[in-house]
């Protein structure tokens, strides 16, 4: 399976990445973007099984990310990866369409659960 | 913009410090953590801030040496010290700011908006209008890692985006 890391920061993509491996999803093919507008491109030229975005990113957010997605009738599999995992943005991701939220910081173990059922 | 100073806030600095420091940056041999450790005002050359506004309105600083900045890049981007760059410093603390300030800013008043990352040198940092409402103090390899959540001050200047 194809999955897409969209993060403004090198350093969170690297984690993500290297977390992935850790939990044993290591035979994945990985794609990268910096933020929302160039994960949107990606999206359509890549067309990955999965994506992971953070929502806090410069251009385009994860939120509008995932809003331009399904309104251009994408339905990738979606989820975000962020710092912060209120109510409000658990109702907002879910209502836009993203499958959970995964906050920051997180271990091979939540990656583990949270993500066994879609990349087997 | 608001000049209503607000510090009645409850937040864990010292918990979500050792969450995001045994998540990220301490490996299986890493006893010497020292969380809660005591203020003894190290010098700090780096400071890397996001800005909350909204219900709540602040900033989130990890203040730290530049050898502490490399060792947390170095740890983090899995490379050497003398390896990292200062785009992996600056890329790797705005990032230990960023996630520090999402976990703080859940437990503040919502809603409000959490800026993208700011590094910069402490000397030329300054957040007027802003009080402390806490601190925290890391320990880490050696080195001092100041947290501190201040309350106030004109914080819509950092690009603020719903985090």
């Amino acid at each position: 399976m194809k999955i897409l890391v969209a993060d403004d920061s090198r350093v969170m993509r690297q984690i993500v990445v290297r977390t992935l491996r850790q939990a044993g999803f290591e035979d994945h093919e990985i794609v990268e973007a910096p933020d929302g507008a160039e994960a949107k491109s990606k999206v359509e030229s890549e067309n990955p099984d999965l994506v992971l975005s953070d929502w806090n990113m410069p251009n385009m957010s994860g939120i509008e990310l995932l809003h331009a997605l399904r309104a251009g009738g994408n339905t990738v599999p979606f989820a975000f990866v962020t710092s912060e995992c209120s109510d409000e943005m658990i109702a907002k991701a879910e209502a836009g369409g993203a499958l959970f939220l995964i906050s920051k910081p997180f271990t091979a173990d939540t990656f583990r659960d949270k993500l066994s059922d879609i990349l087997g | 913009m608001t000049n209503d100073v607000s510090t009645a806030v409850e937040v864990d600095l010292d918990m979500i410090a050792e969450q995001v420091w045994s998540a990220f940056l301490n490996g299986d041999n890493e006893e010497e953590t020292i969380f809660a450790a005591p203020d003894t005002g190290a010098h700090t050359d780096l400071a890397a801030s996001v800005a909350m506004v909204g219900a709540y309105e602040g900033h989130l600083v990890v203040s730290c040496s530049h050898k502490a900045s490399r060792d947390v890049a170095s740890v983090l981007f899995a490379m050497e010290p003398d390896e990292v760059t200062a785009d992996d410093v600056g890329d790797a603390l705005g990032e230990l700011a960023n996630v520090l300030g999402g976990n703080v800013k859940s437990v503040l008043p919502s809603p409000s908006q959490l800026s993208l990352p700011r590094v910069s040198a402490t000397a030329h940092e300054r957040w007027p209008g802003t009080v402390e409402v806490c601190r925290t103090v890391v320990r880490w390899r050696d080195e001092a890692y100041v947290v501190s959540l201040l309350s106030g001050g004109q914080s819509g200047s950092n690009n603020a985006q719903e985090a």
